[in-house]
């Protein structure tokens, strides 16, 4: 079962968000003070923090410092009324992995702590797998039922991506950002021609395929 | 208020009166000078210190008289045609300070000054007059506002009573509960708008434009919404020109973004389409949002920007009548124009034209 600490100052809040990641099957300790939650983490190991900015004493920005300079795997969840760019930058840049602003929806906090110990999984095994279908991604390599499917790495990378969202659609510039230089001077539509020579490659497995969303991107989707 | 008067006015009266003594024993000596030196010089009469000692003690008086004459007429001539205007004025002004913004100058007498104040006065009336339509604007503001969240706080405290009766189904109980959730994220969703309009609308100084990609920051917008059309089986259509890019604030535009897109998903149905195009020219990019929802009438159309409206009542529950006023706000901030084509049962297009670098 996975371990989350909530660091929330208010007293209600806190107890809700405890209670309801409880029920949805989490293992969930609330602290009210970065100083609390300092000690929970001495006292045991967790595998997601869910943290507000705005406390009294040491606040947000200050704890997700302090726990990122110790551990760089541990999922960073903000949770704050502050809903201005600057403190967004500010938190993705200090090492948060996502943020909510307040008032959150319970369902939503649930889908996304989920996507991120999934993320967090896939960071640190490096392996992905898809019903028959095997990625490692310390050795580039990519298995169905076995036998390697050789690929390059550039495919491998887009490959990876779209598996590690399933369901979620990427544009292709936003590919491009990713996987090619920022100096290139390829035209988005190039993405096209990696999408179909993953297809073809791809094409004895059944597990997922890559869908185009016209106008949009792709995605994969897992069967 | 006390406006200075009684020491000072006296003070000011006589400043007025040596002044006007100056100027005219400088008149009558200059006068008497040339009179004088005429008579010496053509008739060859020569005054003694007597007579002349006499006539310029007589002269003297009759200078002092004068010069009160003067400062007399002087000061009635200002009150007729500054002090009445003004002190009229000054009047209006405290009411206004008092806050009646009903108050206005009625301007025909004031000829004195050669129309100066008849322009004070209009310019006032003006001012009164501004200041009245925003105190109004501003009361509907908090009616409004009170009104929205009084509603959905009533129900939340309602619902809560209710909960805490013993011995309701399950059924019930969650029903009650549900209908509490609810409540709230409206509530939420309005506090959050009201956030935004407000920091919106006391903007100084505007967020620096950065040159971006158009069509990508258009697509990434719409993703958002993959899980609402994947649940609700709606198809989005795209037809977004390539390359588009446009200097402007990206995170105020996604705000027009997301608005409008969240507002077609809301109210397309199952099986509906919602599109969104963009075209652009030298000058100008336009964006086009289309839907196959439910659409609306003329005179709905024609009040959405407003804030707080809604145009159907039974939808109400489902917005809070402000996304479209910020939408209104934030695309006049960029100086662009926002249009609405609709009709009752068909759909709903919104047209956002913006030019491509803003004016220098």
């Amino acid at each position: 079962m996975f371990k989350i600490l909530v660091v929330e100052d208010d007293r209600e809040l806190n107890r809700s968000v405890c209670t309801f990641l409880n029920q949805s099957g989490y293992e969930a300790t609330g602290c009210l003070s970065a100083a609390e939650a300092y000690n929970a983490m001495y006292a045991g190991v967790f595998d997601l923090i869910v943290s507000d900015i705005m406390m009294p004493g040491t606040d947000g920005f200050e704890f997700v410092q302090n726990v990122r300079a110790l551990d760089q795997e541990i999922p960073l969840l903000f949770m704050t009324a502050r809903d201005d760019i600057v403190s967004k930058q500010r938190g993705f840049r200090i090492g948060v992995d996502d943020y909510m602003v307040k008032p959150i929806d319970p369902d939503e906090l649930f889908l996304r702590i989920g996507a991120l110990l999934r993320r967090a999984k896939i960071a640190a095994s490096r392996r992905l797998e898809v019903g028959a279908f095997c990625m490692d991604a310390d050795a580039f390599t990519a298995e169905l039922n076995g036998e390697e499917i050789s690929l390059t790495k550039r495919e491998f990378n887009i490959l990876y991506k779209l598996l590690s969202y399933p369901k979620k659609t990427f544009t292709r510039q936003q590919l491009m950002d990713e996987f090619w230089d920022a100096d290139t001077e390829t035209a988005p539509r190039a993405v096209d021609v990696y999408m179909t020579k993953l297809r073809s490659k791809l094409a004895a497995c059944g597990d997922f395929e890559i869908r185009t969303v016209h106008g949009l991107g792709y995605k994969a989707v897992i069967r | 208020m006390k406006r200075r008067g009684g020491y000072a006015g006296f003070l000011r009266g006589v400043h007025r009166y040596l002044l006007f003594f100056a100027m005219t024993a400088f008149l009558v000596t200059c006068c008497m000078l040339l009179f004088l030196n005429i008579l010496t010089d053509t008739l060859h009469i020569t005054f003694t210190d007597e007579n002349i000692g006499m006539a310029a003690k007589l002269t003297f008086g009759n200078v002092v008289l004068l010069s009160l004459l003067f400062t007399v007429i002087d000061i009635l001539r200002r009150r007729r045609a500054v002090h009445r205007p003004v002190n009229r004025i000054l009047q209006a002004a405290d009411r206004l300070i008092a806050g009646d913004f009903s108050v206005r100058i009625a301007p025909p007498d004031f000829s004195g000054a050669d129309g100066c104040f008849d322009d004070i006065a209009d310019c006032f009336n003006r001012l009164a007059q501004e200041l009245g339509s925003v105190e109004t604007l501003r009361t509907d503001f908090i009616a409004n506002v009170s009104h929205e969240m009084k509603t959905p706080l009533a129900v939340i405290h309602n619902y809560g009573t209710l909960l805490q009766q013993p011995g309701l189904s399950e059924e019930t109980r969650m029903e009650y509960a549900g209908v509490i959730t609810q409540s709230s994220r409206r509530l939420a969703d309005m506090v959050t708008n009201i956030l935004k309009l407000n920091r919106l609308e006391n903007q100084q100084i505007y967020p620096q434009a950065t040159e971006y990609d158009l069509g990508e920051q258009l697509r990434e917008c719409l993703l958002q919404y993959e899980d609402i059309w994947d649940a609700a089986g709606i198809e989005p259509v795209t037809d977004i020109v390539d390359g588009v890019r446009i200097k402007a604030d990206a995170e105020l535009l996604a705000l027009v973004w997301n608005n409008l897109l969240s507002n077609a998903f809301k109210f397309t149905e199952s099986g509906g389409v919602v599109s969104v195009s963009l075209r652009a020219d030298d000058t100008y990019a336009t964006v086009r949002v289309k839907d196959t929802g439910c659409g609306m009438t003329p005179e709905v159309g024609a009040r959405i920007f407003e804030k707080f409206y809604q145009g159907d009542a039974s939808r109400a529950v489902q917005g809070n009548g402000l996304g479209l006023a910020l939408v209104k706000r934030v695309v006049d901030i960029l100086q662009g124009t926002i249009s609405v084509e609709s009709a009752s049962g068909v759909g709903t297009v919104f047209t956002v034209r913006l030019r491509r670098r803003p004016h220098e």
